[in-house]
């Protein structure tokens, strides 16, 4: 063989020197010239073709983070050189994990394999750690339960830790989800009590991961759990302990939009379903014992033990998937549009629980009502169920996102449930006007499109425009804007703002990638080993990201990466063949291993 | 009518962002029209929305269309939208250059365009016109006068001599005013007007005109929540433009009376002294505010031409001062060797006004005149203008 080894690798990287791999490729067997190509957009394949006769190659390499970009002239070059075309071969850095430390080794192991024609992906398998059979799912949001599901199914022990009380995530707190307005809990319940009920899943609310130690295949795991202070077992949901507890405080599940009790359950349907105490607001604990302990006295079952301390858990597992997910963004920071300052303008979540059927009024969309709170001795802004229903309603889209102060990138999903928002409105409310502001419609998936249309054809006013600032004057809020597709600056008298807010990484985000060796990306969301070929690894062996932890998605795209995820936790426990480390082959190994390949 | 818009606004000049960045706007391909900033701007209103349409037409190459819009000369940098832009495509500073653009297209000799994008020729430019008027007033006054005497009987810069001088340079300045105004009417008034203007709205509206030059109330009413009350920079800005306008006017008419001395005469000095003392403070409130950028988006990126205005109106002020107390105390020969020095500064300082930012004192004003004739005219006319839907 006479081989040209063409490097088409622009910037040396951080860690990647092109004339030190230029240098080992010289020295490979059968190379007769190496060339740096930069990146030259328009190579003539007449010539190449002449340089190819000239040293009378037989074989090319190209070599760099996208040779296939060159691939076609190339193989136009050996065609005209009257060589074999087959003999173009690519060597493609990023794609083989030429990134960090290892960056040069595991380059020139590419021009290495190419050389010598052999498959990378062959010869670079890592030699297995044996892999235990038990995986941990940190975090219990849609995504961790359909892989734990997935997993389980296929009999394998699932650890799932949550740290709130209950699973279903953000899920949970929806009303519909678009496109096709299906209800959320008839999806997502089900799947909540398969998980509780799977004899190979173990559920672990009140949970979160503290210290994580060990190698791909075996990762022993100390898990903490918070003293949940009510027996799961035996508790039977009937409430009386919520009955007469003295201490309201807001509802997370809510977000923040009622109030629930010191000990409290997120929602009806909570798996599992049984109470909790929360150890901020009890005054029981609190006062260390000296005030109150009504409920432990009022339960029937006798299941409350106010005194439960923490306990913690070490567990040995072969695979971790991490399906934290996502919170919203701190709207009060974008002073602009009131949030806080105004009553009734609200975040898209706030929304959500406002419209569920289950919420606080029961399912009513109504503008807050004045209070006067005896206990404060202060007025409120409130939602009861017999509140006035709003008479226009402004969503903005893109707030915090697309904005290079807050989140430069888009979050995904706003756009589409803004428009689910206008339907829900529209629906309960016929003789409401709304009125969607947004800067550019990101329908993305199937049947989206559609359902963007069939909200417009609703009557729905949808303002191809942002609105900046969201105002009152005597006692009216006003949305201003530019309405650009008729021309005109547009003002509306709206009585409800909606906030489609930016979606930002779950707040123990940081903590875990610390905690687990692994990267996160300039924006926050965990980094996937590549997003194109492998978007559920990470660059850890073994450890997986499902869901929103990843980046925005819809719940299509998070149930489908959840079973991805499955399956790849599957595949390493059942093919035998262990999980490693790619990035533990050395250069050498794979060298050696090219050649028994190639004489072979 | 309505056709000729359509047709002369579908010319494309691809090149025209980076045509612009040299006049200052870099950032104009970022915008992905959200509105944000035409809905911040308090002087954004139906008819003349911006700066979001104009970021439109810039990323179009439609500057022919921008040639006869109005809308950068409604706007007065208080940054509010650049500082709302969610992509930082700085639209602020956009209209700032836009602006510029727009004095060097309505300049017929092209000098302008010149000037903004090259210093150096400006610079030279200056020096130029600089050291030929102080060859010229050398070679006059000493064939025909006495260096030691300053006015009166053999003075060596005599004071009617110099009155015609300045009324010559005055009347160039106002004669290449005068054609870039036409320009700039006939671009938005006839090229930029797809309905008929009727004539007498011309009358109706030009007392428009003359408040609008002397109050600048628009600037004024720039709501904003920059550090400093918006005020300030107004009333500086007033200042700095009285000043400028009081000097013109002693120069122009009373110059013979300004000269005359050592008395000091009252009725024409104190004027000369109020101007003197609104363009100093002016000055050096505008400098200061140029270093100590950080607060305020709309110093950030001023553009070199605005230096050789500032170091010149500060040599032309320190020097008049020098030579006017010099002449006062009896120091003839310093006193004429000044007045060179200062008249080396003035001519090229006004003879640069047309093709420079302070062309703005001219254009502002007729700008507002012509926005409120075309809105009267659209109000009577049932004629829709065409709308552009970006
Ligand atoms: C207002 C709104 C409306 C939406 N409507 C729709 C819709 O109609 N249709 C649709 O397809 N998509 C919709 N989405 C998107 C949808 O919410 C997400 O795609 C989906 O919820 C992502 O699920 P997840 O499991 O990845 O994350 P999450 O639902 O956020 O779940 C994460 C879980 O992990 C837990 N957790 C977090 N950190 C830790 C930790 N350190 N340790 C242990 N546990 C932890 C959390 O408590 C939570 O239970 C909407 C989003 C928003 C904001
Ligand atoms: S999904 Fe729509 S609303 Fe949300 S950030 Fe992206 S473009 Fe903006
Ligand atoms: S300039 Fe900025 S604020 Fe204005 S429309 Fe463009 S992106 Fe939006």
């Amino acid at each position: 063989m006479r081989n040209g080894v063409f490097f088409c690798q622009v910037e040396d990287g951080k860690n990647l020197n092109v004339d030190a791999i230029a240098k080992y490729a010289a020295n490979l067997p059968g190379v007769e010239i190496v060339q740096n190509l930069g990146l030259k957009p328009h190579l003539k394949a007449s010539l190449l073709a002449d340089l190819i006769l000239a040293n009378s190659l037989t074989r090319i390499v190209i070599a760099g983070d996208m040779p296939g970009y060159y691939k076609p002239v190339f193989t136009k070059a050996m065609a005209l050189a009257g060589c074999n075309t087959d003999e173009v071969r690519l060597a493609s850095f990023k794609e083989h994990g030429a990134t960090g430390e290892i960056a040069l080794d595991r380059a020139k192991a590419t021009v290495a394999c190419a050389n010598m024609g052999v498959p990378f992906a062959l010869v670079a398998i890592p030699t297995g750690n044996p892999v235990n059979h038990s995986t941990l799912v940190i975090g219990g949001g849609i995504a961790g339960i359909q892989a734990s599901l997935e997993i389980a199914n296929a009999g394998k022990q699932v650890y799932l830790v949550e740290q709130t009380g209950t699973i279903g995530g953000h899920m949970a707190m929806f009303d519909k989800t678009f496109p096709t307005l299906d209800c959320a809990a008839c999806i997502l319940t089900p799947k909540m009590v398969s998980v509780v009920q799977h004899e190979m899943i173990r559920l672990l609310t009140c949970s979160d991961v503290t210290e994580v130690s060990g190698n791909p295949g075996s990762y022993r795991v100390r898990i903490r759990q918070r003293p949940r202070r009510i027996d799961v077992d035996s508790c039977v949901a009937c409430g009386i302990c919520s009955d007469v507890c003295p201490v309201k405080v807001d509802s997370e599940f809510d977000s923040k939009i009622t109030k629930r009790k010191a000990v409290y359950i997120p929602f009806p349907q909570a798996v599992p379903n049984a109470y909790l105490i929360d150890e901020a607001s009890c005054t029981y604990i609190l006062s260390n014992g000296i005030k109150c302990g009504v409920c432990a006295k009022k339960c029937p079952k006798e299941c409350i033990n106010l005194a439960e301390t923490e306990t913690f858990l070490d567990l040995e597992v072969g695979n971790i998937i991490i399906a934290t997910g996502y919170e919203l963004l701190d709207v009060q920071k974008i002073e602009q549009y009131g949030y806080g300052k105004y009553p009734n303008v609200l975040t898209s979540i706030e929304f959500e629980r406002l419209t569920n059927a289950s919420g606080c009024t029961g399912g009513r969309i109504v503008t807050k009502t004045k209070l006067f709170n005896r206990k404060s001795q202060q007025e409120e802004w409130v939602f009861v169920p017999e509140g006035v229903p709003p008479r226009s309603v402004a969503i903005l889209h893109c707030v915090g996102s697309r904005n290079n102060k807050y989140n430069a990138y888009c979050s995904r999903v706003c756009c589409m449930y803004s428009l689910k928002f206008a339907h829900l409105i529209k629906e309960k409310i016929p003789d409401v006007k709304c009125y969607e502001f947004y800067i550019d419609m990101r329908a993305f998936g199937k049947g989206y499109e559609e359902f963007a249309d069939r909200i417009r054809h609703e009557g729905t006013f949808v303002v191809r425009g942002h609105s900046a600032s969201v105002e009152m004057v005597n006692d009216q809020m006003t949305v201003k804007g530019e309405d650009i597709i008729n021309d005109r600056m547009v003002e509306f008298k709206v009585d409800m703002v909606i906030l489609a807010v930016g979606l930002i990484p779950s707040a123990g985000t940081e903590e875990i990638s610390k905690m687990l060796e692994i990267t996160r990306d300039s924006d926050g969301w965990f980094s996937e080993l590549d997003y194109n070929g492998n978007p559920t690894d990470t660059e850890r062996g073994g450890i997986y990201v499902a869901g929103m932890c990843q980046g925005p998605k819809d719940i299509p795209d998070t149930v489908a990466q959840a079973s991805a995820v499955a399956a790849g936790v599957l595949r390493s426990i059942t093919s035998g063949r262990g999980i490693g480390h790619l990035s533990s082959v050395s250069l050498s190994e794979i060298e050696d291993r090219a050649k028994t390949i190639h004489a072979v | 009518m309505l056709y000729k818009e359509v047709i002369m606004a579908i010319r494309v000049n691809p090149r025209l962002i980076d045509d612009l960045e040299r006049f200052g706007a870099e950032d104009v391909q970022f915008c992905y029209h959200c509105g944000d900033c035409s809905t911040v701007c308090f002087h954004s209103d139906q008819m003349y929305r911006f700066p979001r349409k104009s970021m439109r037409f810039l990323q179009m190459g439609l500057g022919r269309k921008i040639e006869t819009t109005l809308e950068p000369w409604l706007c007065y940098y208080c940054g509010q939208c650049s500082e709302q832009c969610p992509r930082e495509a700085d639209p602020g500073e956009t209209m700032m250059s836009l602006r510029r653009w727009l004095i060097s297209r309505y300049d017929i000799t092209g000098i302008a365009r010149l000037f903004f994008k090259s210093l150096t020729t400006e610079i030279l430019a200056v020096i130029g016109v600089a050291v030929l008027t102080g060859a010229f007033l050398l070679y006059y006054g000493l064939s025909q006068g006495n260096f030691s005497i300053y006015d009166g009987e053999g003075a060596f810069l005599p004071s009617h001599f110099i009155h015609s001088f300045d009324l010559l340079v005055g009347a160039c300045l106002a004669v290449f005013l005068l054609i870039n105004a036409v320009r700039m009417w006939f671009f938005v008034m006839v090229r930029g007007t797809s309905f008929p203007v009727p004539w007498w709205l011309y009358l109706k509206k030009l007392y428009l005109m003359v408040w609008h030059f002397f109050s600048q109330r628009r600037y004024a009413e720039c709501k904003s929540t920059r550090p400093t009350k918006i005020f300030m920079p107004w009333i500086v800005h007033l200042g700095l433009m009285l000043g400028y306008i009081i000097m013109l006017v002693l120069v122009m008419v009373f110059i013979e009376k300004l000269q005359s001395g050592p008395r000091i005469d009252w009725s024409v000095h104190i004027f000369g002294y109020l101007a003197s003392v609104g363009l100093i403070i002016g000055t050096i409130y505008f400098i200061r505010k140029r270093i100590s950028r950080k607060n305020y988006v709309q110093y950030k990126k001023s553009h070199s031409t605005d230096w050789v205005f500032v170091i010149l109106l500060f040599m032309i002020v320190l020097t008049g001062i020098c030579q006017h107390i010099f002449h006062r105390t009896g120091l003839n020969e310093l006193a004429n060797g000044t007045y060179i020095i200062h008249l080396m500064a003035v001519v090229p300082w006004l003879l640069r006004m047309p093709f420079s930012k302070w062309s703005h004192l001219v254009y502002r004003p007729l700008a507002m005149y012509f926005a409120e004739i075309r809105r009267d005219a659209l109000e009577r006319q049932d004629a829709v203008l065409p709308s552009y839907s970006y």
